[in-house]
């Protein structure tokens, strides 16, 4: 049985070759995501944990919560002192200090700006660096380098390289460091300097970071830390190191689950349209192979022998593409990670990773979507009884299966779209969910029924303008005559269509809200924003004070954003300086102002939204929980417009002096400038970007372009998902192309008939792109109508009331039908083209 | 059906004399095509020549694997062969390009196949009038409507072929070789798949289009009783015409075939194929 099924699989390879392909390309998507994430994970596991192999415990400032949005928050520093006398406890052996900041290389004037983080920690010995080549920093002017970041920029021991922080200095390289095996830490530049230098350039005065605890030997490092709990009290937080360091490579992990997510998501339906194309597949198979099937059933093969071995070449084909698609996978995932750089989402790089997980998730994915795909086909095929071998006929065209599938499809259509009409009514985003997956399913059953009429009033359309024309006659039969291989291939088509409108949709929809109201908000001619776009934003306090400085520059007001939790829910907020913030924006309150918030008592601006949805009114008190300081009582002092709110980024408005009270955190995310009395704005913006030369990741935007910096982020996951897509809309056109050179085999006589009775070759061109170009728009016509209706109700779910208002982005549906106008003419040249290679009297004689 | 050709006015049952017109509608003249190379080389034609004349009706006959069918396809321009020359009229179908002999065969040859002649997505009346869609062209809609009655296929236009008998099918595509009123119909084993009253009343209707037109018609069968319709019986034997019987009788040729395969082939073919000679009842097993 075995020895048939590989055999039959091997004979029909030319025809399974693009199921082939389509199988490969989803288990590659797949196996390329699961190797980007395992490798990244990878790489953060053995980076924190290398860190932490020879401390046993951590001592830092106590905080509410550890991380949120995937960072870690920052700590309050520790005295110094608090080090000397943890050393003195009984069960430690070692305890020091250390310093851990931020702080830019820069080598011969030039800001070495990597990826990732720019690390600057003190010399300490047990961080999992190991030199490499010279000494440890002892001297204050003294600092060790990455032997990565010195190999890639030209650096060498006795060099001296600039390291800015809060404030800067030139210090010597005495000595190169690597990780564990490595030469560094992927996409990261490390300076170590002794403790005294990082204070200093960090500005911590006396404070440290963290006390790292070496407990004595013949200690268990639980005890000690109890011990050492006791003894310092609740102010400072006592953990295990290889805890924190766990919880760090969480934190660092968690935002690549967002990226993870979405990648399997767009892997999965890759899959799904891969499917419909498998499905073809093994229906048109067996159809052909409809006497071959008879002929084994008349010889006492059982209906089940039948469907297995059936099933059998379905396994056997996804187990070939599982296998390839692994292979495909390992250089996917650095095609992946290359796509996500230009969106602007880095995952740090390391040795590959391809676990056996990865291989089981492969084989299963292949082998299942497959058999699932080609079952239908399978069971058809079991149900060919002996009699077909005599007759001339019609396979497939089961009329009371068929009005049960329309009957189901029907069913579902209509629950998916009251689904979406009340998800939509009532913003319900499960409703919406389910109400789609319904459509989808339904949309999918109805395919055999709906596609063919679909694709035959386009071909009337189309002759309509045209005028009659037999080859584009034949092809609109040809499409009904085939309903389900139609249905099918529409549908993949269709499906990927609508996934790249509904992303085109929503984005812009999102795009366009989060513009709004920007440039009537924001007053200041002048945005200074970090280029990097880091979550917190970038900019140091230096960047501030150098502005300040300026005599070109009026006012500087900077904002600053912030995590806190509201009853467990991660939320942001924005702190501004109510003196200054009147001169750059000009926001509508609803109620009170912004410099309420500044007589020098806490206080908090929320929108109106917010307002109604919390019940809270000016007065109230709002319970906002800092990591700094845990719960307070926020007093609400004013309600702003919820749309000017939005150009300030949050719902929630604090103080910077609160803000100051309740974070440990120093960075600006944005500097609002408005130029001095006299000066032009282009003088202005000159004096600044002199003034900020040496601050690469600095930048400077007039209005126009902060509004649409705003963006920047947004726009690149849009242009990586929608890039990601189109692998989607590959798959289908790969579907049409099956498609039709299937159906030209099966269709071998025909041809041959109509050659000899006088079509030319180029009307038989003509006749198979034809019917390509009819399923395209067929596809794009169903995929721009589910896409577009989905969106719709999905924006208005969202937008929850808020001010999210549908766009639909005339130039990206543009885009979407080029992109189905090329694939119905891409998709049909090869075999228009075999077709017309056809040779009339073998055709003829063709059995 | 059997009362079809009575009823109907068009085509009277008369038979004028026999290739009156002398004008020549075929010459073809050593015709070579060898099909594979080396020693397992088949010359399917060896120098075959023949002439038709316009207006006639030919049956070309010949053992199983003689080069009919090879000969036909050649004549038709569906085929390239190895040596020798057709003309059709004026025209030098062999020195013609893919595209010109298409458009030879749609606007000036009728066909008719032993099986598969009709496209199952079409209705009967458009598989009829296939050829002149093809053209862009309308069909006259009085000679469609005198095929198709007296075809007998008038309630039958608007089935699918999957919805029409053999007998019928074969119908639809006489009638669809005859739309474009071509200068030839060529016709292979056009009744091999019908009973004889079917096949009877299908060879009628030729030899009616024959008489009453002048209609050229070349036609290749295995049986006797068809041939017995034409004017004029070529025989093929290895790739040669090598006897012409003229104004032939279905017995006369089924002695001359039944000889002819002794003469020939004293043991039994060594091909495949479908025994030829049903009416002499001369099929030999291996
Ligand atoms: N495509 C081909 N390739 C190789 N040999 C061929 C091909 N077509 C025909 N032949 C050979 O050429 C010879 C003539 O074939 P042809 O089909 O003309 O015979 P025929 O007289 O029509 O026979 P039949 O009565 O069986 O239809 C045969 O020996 C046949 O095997
Ligand atoms: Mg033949």
């Amino acid at each position: 049985m075995l020895r048939l099924v590989l055999k039959q699989t091997l004979a029909h390879r030319g025809r399974l070759l693009l199921t082939f392909a389509a199988i490969t390309l989803g288990v590659t998507f797949v196996v390329g995501t699961l190797v980007l994430t395992d490798t990244s994970r990878e790489v953060f596991d053995d980076q924190f944990c290398d860190a932490s192999t020879e401390v046993d415990i951590v001592i830092r400032d106590a905080v509410a919560f550890d991380a949120a949005m995937g960072i870690e928050v920052e700590r309050d520093p520790l005295n110094s002192r608090l080090a000397a006398h943890t050393a003195t406890l009984p069960g430690v052996s070692r305890a020091i200090p250390v310093v851990k900041g931020t702080g830019l290389l820069i080598a011969d004037g030039e800001a070495i700006v990597p990826a990732g983080p720019s690390m600057l920690t003190s010399w300490t010995g047990v961080d999992g660096f190991t030199l490499r080549d010279g000494h440890a920093p002892e001297q204050l002017d003294e600092v060790v380098i990455d032997a990565a970041t010195a190999t890639a920029h030209d650096i060498t021991l006795g060099d001296t390289v600039r390291v800015q922080a809060d404030s800067e200095a030139d210090l010597r390289v005495v000595g190169l460091v690597g990780f564990g095996d490595a030469d560094g830490l992927p996409d990261t530049t490390v300076a170590l300097t002794s403790l005294a230098t990082a204070q200093r350039l960090l500005r911590l005065g006396d404070g440290i970071s963290q006390i790292s605890v070496i407990a004595a030997d013949g200690t268990a490092t639980s005890e000690v830390a109890d011990r050492l709990r006791a003894e310092l009290g609740t102010d400072v937080d006592v953990a295990a190191s290889q805890d924190t360091a766990a919880a760090s490579a969480a934190a660092a992990k968690s935002q690549l689950g967002f990226i993870t997510g979405a990648l399997l998501a767009l892997a999965g339906a890759a899959l799904v349209i891969g499917a419909f194309l498998i499905a073809n597949t093994f229906s048109v198979l067996v159809t052909q192979r409809t006497r071959e099937l008879a002929v084994m059933r008349a010889a006492g093969a059982t209906g089940r022998q039948v469907m297995t071995s059936i099933l059998g070449e379905a396994a056997v084909l996804g187990i070939a593409g599982a296998v390839a698609g692994t292979g495909a996978g390992l250089v996917a995932a650095t095609g992946l990670r290359a796509l996500l750089d230009a969106a602007g989402a880095t995952v740090p790089d390391g040795p590959t990773v391809l676990s056996a997980r990865t291989l089981v998730v492969a084989l299963a994915v292949g082998v299942v979507v497959t058999l699932i795909a080609a079952f239908g086909a399978a069971r058809r095929a079991a149900r060919v009884s002996p009699v077909m071998a005599m007759r001339e006929g019609a396979l497939g065209t089961a009329g009371g299966r068929g009005r049960i599938r329309a009957g189901v499809g029907l069913t579902l259509t209509a629950a998916g779209v009251a689904a979406l009409s009340v998800g939509g009514a009532t913003e319900s985003m499960p409703a919406l969910g389910a109400g789609t997956a319904a459509l989808v399913a339904g949309l999918v059953a109805l395919a055999p029924v709906v596609a063919p009429a679909v694709v035959h009033l386009i071909g009337r359309g189309l002759s309509a303008v045209t005028g009659r024309s037999v080859p584009a006659g034949l092809a609109r039969e040809a499409a009904r005559r085939a309903p389900r291989r139609t249905g099918a291939t529409v549908m993949a088509l269709a499906l990927s269509l609508a996934l790249v409108v509904f992303v085109s949709v929503v984005g812009a929809s999102v795009r366009a809200a989060l513009q709004s109201g920007f440039d009537e908000a924001i007053t200041a001619e002048l945005v200074v924003e970090s280029a990097r776009g880091e979550m917190l934003g970038g900019l140091e306090p230096a960047t501030r004070e150098k502005i300040e400085e300026l005599d070109e520059v009026g006012t500087v007001s900077p904002l600053r954003f912030g995590h806190w939790k509201d009853s467990g829910a991660t939320r942001a907020l924005t702190a501004l300086d109510p003196a200054t913030i009147d001169d750059v924006t000009h926001v509508d309150m609803v109620e009170g102002s912004l410099t309420d918030l500044s007589d020098g008592r806490d206080g908090v601006v929320i929108t109106e939204r917010q307002a109604v949805e919390r019940g809270r009114d000016v007065g109230d008190r709002l319970a906002m929980t800092f990591a700094r300081t845990g719960t307070v009582q926020v007093p609400v002092v004013g309600l702003i417009d919820d749309d000017d709110a939005k150009a300030l980024s949050t719902d929630y408005l604090v103080s910077l002096a609160s803000y100051r009270d309740w974070f440990t955190e120093r960075v600006d995310a944005t500097l609002l400038v408005r130029p001095s009395s006299g000066t032009t704005l282009d003088q202005a913006q000159t004096a600044l970007e002199d003034a900020l030369e040496g601050m690469p990741t600095v930048e400077v935007r007039d209005q126009a372009s902060a509004a649409e910096a705003r963006t920047a982020s947004l726009d690149g996951i849009l242009t990586l998902i929608t890039a990601v897509l189109m692998l989607t809309v590959l798959i289908a056109m790969l579907g049409i192309t099956n498609t039709l050179a299937l159906s030209i085999i099966e269709r071998t006589r025909e041809l041959g008939l109509l050659r000899a009775v006088g079509m030319t070759r180029r009307q038989l061109r003509t006749m198979i792109r034809t019917e390509s170009l009819l399923i395209a728009v067929a596809g794009l016509l169903v995929g721009t109508t589910v896409g577009v209706a989905t969106s719709a109700l999905f924006v208005r779910a969202i937008a929850q009331g808020g001010d999210l208002h549908l766009q639909i982005p005339t130039t990206g549906l543009a885009l979407v039908a080029a992109a189905a106008l090329v694939v119905g003419i891409v998709g049909g040249l090869a075999p228009a083209r075999r077709a017309a290679r056809l040779e009339v009297l073998t055709a003829i004689h063709e059995q | 059906m059997t009362n079809l050709l009575n009823t109907t006015p068009g085509i009277a049952d008369t038979r004028p004399a026999a290739a009156s017109t002398k004008t020549v509608a075929v010459r073809a003249r050593g015709l070579v095509k060898t099909y594979g190379s080396g020693p397992a080389a088949v010359k399917a034609l060896d120098g075959a020549d023949l002439v038709i004349h316009t207006g006639t009706f030919t049956a070309i006959m010949g053992p199983s694997g003689s080069g009919k069918s090879t000969l036909m396809h050649a004549l038709a321009g569906l085929d390239v062969l190895d040596a020798g020359q057709v003309h059709i009229g004026d025209t030098d179908v062999t020195g013609l390009g893919e595209r010109q002999r298409t458009l030879l065969r749609r606007d000036r040859f009728g066909f008719v196949f032993q099986s598969f002649n009709l496209l199952p997505a079409l209705t009967a009346q458009e598989n009829i009038t296939l050829p002149l869609d093809l053209a862009g062209r309308r069909a006259d809609p009085d000679w469609l409507a005198r095929l198709v009655d007296t075809l007998g296929l008038r309630d039958r236009l608007g089935h699918r072929p999957s919805e029409l008998s053999g007998g019928q099918q074969q119908r639809v595509a006489v009638a669809r070789a005859l739309v474009t009123r071509p200068e030839i119909v060529f016709a292979d084993e056009p009744t091999g798949n019908l009973d004889t009253r079917h096949g009877q009343v299908l060879l009628s209707f030729l030899r009616d289009a024959c008489d009453d037109l002048g209609q050229t018609i070349v036609m290749v069968t295995h049986d006797p009783l068809a041939a017995a319709h034409a004017d004029r019986v070529v025989l093929l034997t290895d790739g040669r015409v090598i006897e012409e019987i003229t104004d032939p009788t279905a017995s006369a040729i089924a002695d001359r075939m039944l000889q002819l395969d002794t003469d020939q082939h004293p043991n039994p073919h060594p091909r495949a194929g479908s025994g030829f000679g049903s009416g002499s009842g001369s099929i030999q097993e291996g």
